[in-house]
């Protein structure tokens, strides 16, 4: 064996040297420890005493969110805010009577305000009394530091949105960082971070760095100077696909009803508007929001913290009939001048179904069939495709199936199937439930987000694009700017004919006569389009009571212009009554303001 | 197995000594993370890693420390495959990438590669004996054992380690017996190094450019720690103000005015000392002192007492990785050594490097309970 030379004693010789080394270093420490707290400890002593050098934190400006041709829809606003640091004063009382003698804030008041902050603050945090403060109020608790102890001013960049409701449930809303988030978002506490939305989505890019600002106290608790000031570090400025134009067209259009509009550029996926109404104001939350706005927030029936654009699902009603008009013609079942006699209902069974035009459309083709919405033509072709056939087209044109927004928790909706229902209600597929569902009725949920894409599909050909929210950013230090390019994700092939053959159909239900959206037609382009009624109680057979008209949903997906398509939008308004007349003036509206000026709605 | 001649032959002593480190280590996380709403969450991770250390301690009493020494160049492997994983998907915390993340848990593969680098360079140097010392052709291997993880951490970045992986494998190369004519031209090499480094300033610029700028600062800071007392130099002079504050006897527990005011940053972590320092004055650092000096002496004991090479190397290599942490990380905090995060070992708040030592203090017991044993 190696016994000689697994020998430890060559080492063992040297060992002594390791704990001399162990020594001296103990030795130095412990001179050093002796130099400090006991040499020197009297001076260190008074250097605590006042070192009072307090880091007060500097909140960064946030980025800044402009629409695609940058004009400000996010902003920030420089404002004062009077805060207390009640460790710094050493007779608070007295600080707290000279500073409302000054301010306008009753002594009660701030005691209030120390006392909610005592849970949530550490130490030597400022507790703020006075939210943006008058310049003269400013400039008498600056110019009175010796007399108020513990007093300060701290700048505050408020974040703003200058339009109030317009696209908050794409902005979302910001709010200050909470213990639990702290960690997961490495960032301090005080510091506002994005709580939903594309303020949380973007977060990271938005936020900015803190800086903080040191200022001595003496031992009197009285600022003595400003050591010094390490400047915040504004966010990265964002500019979204969206057109302020359009996106206020949108609003306006819903005004106060419920509903939705979604618009996009069919060529990249751009989107141009989002909207979901009720709205919010999310200037409520920067300062924090009070617990009774929350809670009527929340309890609102009207849900206005919901972003229907994405997160509801309809029936699409007739908008339906655009991808069973597809269907049909692309598996050759539908031939253009097969003629199908409607006669205001038909009969299957001892069931009636009806047409929505009471005295019929007479003998309808193709054509006049898509353009006046002909029910029972639907009923028909929808039966001799076969409803799994259209279920498959349905699917291909992105329903039931998520668009890949970024804005969060999208649903996608239901294309049901002969399967889906055998499973869901143990009972088969009726020749009813192929009518109904073949006319947008009945099981089939879309969300206004999905019919948006799918009619941009129908406008460009077969590209599916990712919803696109962000356009670019520009790093307001460096001037550095990121170009976001359109993601296409998806196609499906359509036979160009027949494309164009449904889409000169939708032209007709805007421009013809007998059309179901006349409302939508602008002289600036030729519009495309078709209007959807979405029953919210299903009407199924002729003669039961029918649902109330105030009740129905109205729909209407369009695109122009029809030969050249630079925007597709879709519009839902809940309990809009009928497509053509409550939601299509809204999508005209959307497309005019969008056009007008399309040509300069690039950034630069 | 653990047999009860085993735990006859237990130093107890030793097994005290750690436990009172330890506990002191707690009292100071206490004080140090405690908020206005109570205790942190943050000591009570702490008492769990404490308890799992201790476990973990106990548990490397059973196996002979050969088994240890053979399984050391294992953990080395693995050690590098977290550090590259580390590079790969690890969390950022304070501008560098360090943390894996395990669960709820953060892992913090840089503790452990000090400790596996320390065991497999005991295991190479016991295996690979040379009369009269290494000369540099014998230190190729055991270099490039060095320095594979030592560039991995120093990508992170992490500076502290990095000097901790160096100053430690020099120390185990002293202790193995290296030839003085290698120490030498090692000087001389190292010398012309710094020279240049220094002299030369695209090189310079290159080597300073490659830092981090809260490195740059920190260097900056200590070489004139007046330059700027708000920026970087504010850490040491606010841990100079905390310890020298506490005089001879201290502001008594909870009560540093320093440390409690959050002056300090990372005081439950780097900084553990300088509240201690203040809260317990001089009389309660040097106790503390004197608890680790006596620590480290039995653990040169230990290397004194073993029976082989490869226990004199891994009880040697152990002691001089805690007596480099406890130099730096003390030193950093009485302003003599530059800031860089080493945590005081059994004290510091941290999971990875707590748990790290114990295991490394369970294998120098190990190695002082087989001290008479007979092995072949």
């Amino acid at each position: 064996m190696f016994q000689q030379q697994d020998s430890p004693e060559a080492i063992q010789r040297r060992l002594p040297l390791l704990a001399a080394f162990i020594i001296l270093v103990i030795v130095i420490l412990f001179i050093r420890l002796w130099y400090l707290q006991v040499l020197k400890g009297e001076y260190y002593h008074e250097q605590a005493e006042s070192n009072r050098i307090r880091p007060v934190m500097l909140r960064p400006p946030r980025g800044v969110i402009y629409d695609r041709s940058g004009r400000p829809l996010v902003e920030n606003e420089l404002v004062f805010d009077i805060s207390l640091i009640p460790e710094d004063a050493p007779n608070l009382d007295a600080t707290i009577e000279k500073l409302s003698a000054v301010v306008k804030v009753t002594p009660e008041a701030i005691r209030k305000a120390l006392e909610d902050a005592a849970d949530v603050r550490t130490r030597y945090d400022p507790v703020k009394i006075r939210e943006e403060a008058p310049w003269d109020e400013v400039a008498v608790v600056e110019a009175h530091q010796e007399d108020l102890p513990g007093a300060i001013i701290e700048p505050e960049h408020l974040r703003r949105y200058p339009y109030g409701g317009l696209a908050s449930h794409q902005f979302g809303y910001i709010g200050k960082v909470s213990q639990s988030q702290r960690k997961k978002e490495q960032t301090d506490l005080g510091m506002l971070i994005g709580q939903s939305g594309l303020e949380k989505i973007y977060d990271k890019l938005l936020r900015g760095v803190a800086g903080r600002r040191m200022i001595q106290v003496n031992a009197a608790g009285r600022k003595v100077k400003d050591l010094g000031i390490e400047e915040p570090r504004p966010g990265t400025d964002i500019y979204l696909t969206i057109d302020l134009d359009a996106q206020k067209a949108a609003e306006d259009g819903l005004g106060s009803m419920a509903g939705a509009v979604v618009a996009m550029d069919p060529n990249t996926g751009e989107i141009l508007a989002l909207t979901s109404h009720p709205t919010y104001d999310p200037n409520l939350f920067p300062r924090g929001i009070s617990p009774k706005d929350w809670v009527r927030l929340m309890n609102d029936p009207s849900h206005p913290m919901y972003n229907r654009a994405i997160q509801s699902v309809y029936p699409p009603g007739s908008t339906f009939k655009i991808i069973v008009s597809l269907a049909g013609l692309e598996s050759g079942v539908i031939k253009l001048d097969d003629k199908v006699p409607c006669k205001g209902f038909l009969m299957s069974g001892r069931h009636s179904f009806r047409c929505w035009k009471k005295g019929g459309h007479g003998s309808v083709s193709f054509h006049q069939a898509l353009v006046e919405s002909c029910d029972v033509y639907f009923y028909t072709m929808g039966d001799r495709i076969g409803w799994d056939r259209v279920a498959e087209y349905a699917r291909k044109l992105g329903f039931g199936s998520l668009t890949g927004i970024l804005l969060p928790d999208e649903k996608p909706g239901l294309i049901p199937t002969t399967e889906w229902k055998k499973k869901r209600t143990g009972e088969a597929w009726y020749p009813g439930d192929t009518y109904i569902n073949s006319i947008g009725q009945g099981y089939i949920q879309v969300s206004p987000i999905q019919a948006c894409q799918m009619i941009s599909v129908v406008a460009n050909g077969g590209r599916f694009y990712r919803p696109m929210l962000l356009k670019q950013t520009r790093n307001r230090e460096t001037g550095d700017v990121e170009v976001f390019s359109p993601e296409q994700i998806n196609s499906v092939t359509l036979d160009p004919k027949i494309l164009w053959e449904v889409r000169s159909a939708l032209a007709g239900v805007v421009n013809e006569p007998g059309g179901t959206a006349h409302k939508a037609a602008t002289p600036l382009a030729i519009v495309a389009g078709k209007t959807g009624t979405a029953q919210v109680i299903a009407q199924k057979v002729a003669g039961r009571k029918l649902s109330e008209e105030t009740q129905d949903h109205a729909w209407f997906v369009a695109f122009a212009p029809v030969e050249n398509p630079k925007i597709a939008v879709a519009v839902v308004v809940e309990h809009g009554g009928h497509g053509g007349s409550a939601a299509a003036p809204i999508a005209k509206k959307v497309i005019e303001e969008y056009l007008k000026n399309v040509e300069r709605k690039t950034i630069r | 197995m653990l047999s009860e001649r085993r735990f006859g032959n237990l130093p107890w002593g030793i097994v005290l000594l750690v436990v009172t480190i330890a506990l002191i280590g707690l009292a100071a996380v206490y004080s140090a993370t405690y908020t206005s709403r109570g205790p942190s969450s943050l000591f009570t991770k702490q008492v769990v890693w404490i308890s799992v250390g201790f476990v973990i301690m106990v548990l490397a009493l059973i196996p002979d420390y050969h088994t240890v020494g053979r399984y050391a160049y294992v953990l080395y492997a693995i050690s590098l495959v977290l550090l590259v994983l580390v590079m790969i998907m690890g969390k950022t915390g304070m501008g560098a990438q360090r943390w894996l993340a395990l669960g709820p848990f953060a892992f913090q593969p840089s503790e452990l590669a000090k400790l596996s680098v320390t065991l497999a360079l005991a295991r190479y140097f016991a295996e690979d004996p040379k009369r009269g010392g290494y000369e540099l052709r014998d230190l190729a291997i055991p270099g490039a054992m060095v320095l594979l993880p030592l560039l991995l951490v120093l990508k992170q970045p992490d500076l502290g380690t990095a000097m901790m992986l160096l100053l430690t494998s020099s120390l185990i190369v002293v202790l193995a017996g290296i030839h003085l004519r290698s120490v030498l031209i090692l000087l001389v090499v190292g010398l012309v190094i710094a020279t240049l480094v220094f002299a030369v300033s695209p090189v310079r610029h290159k080597i300073w450019g490659s830092l981090r700028p809260y490195q740059q600062n920190r260097i900056k800071a200590f070489v004139d720690p007046g330059s700027d007392p708000l920026g970087s130099g504010y850490h040491a002079n606010q841990s100079k103000i905390a310890v020298g504050s506490g005089q001879i006897m201290g502001k008594g527990y909870r009560k540093g005015t320093q440390s409690q005011m959050a002056f300090l940053p990372e005081r439950h972590t780097d900084f553990i000392f300088a509240v201690i320092a203040e809260e317990t004055g001089f009389f309660g650092s040097s106790l503390l002192l004197f608890l680790y000096l006596v620590l480290l002496l039995v653990g040169v004991d230990t290397a004194k007492n073993a029976k082989d090479r490869l226990g004199t190397l891994m009880a040697g290599g152990i002691v001089s990785m805690i007596s480099l942490y406890v130099l730096i990380n003390v030193g950093m905090s009485v302003g003599i050594v530059p800031v860089v995060g080493v945590p005081l070992p059994l004290v510091s708040y941290g999971g990875t490097s707590v748990i790290a030592t114990f295991l490394a203090l369970g294998i120098l017991l190990n190695i002082q309970t087989r001290r008479f044993m007979l092995f072949y």
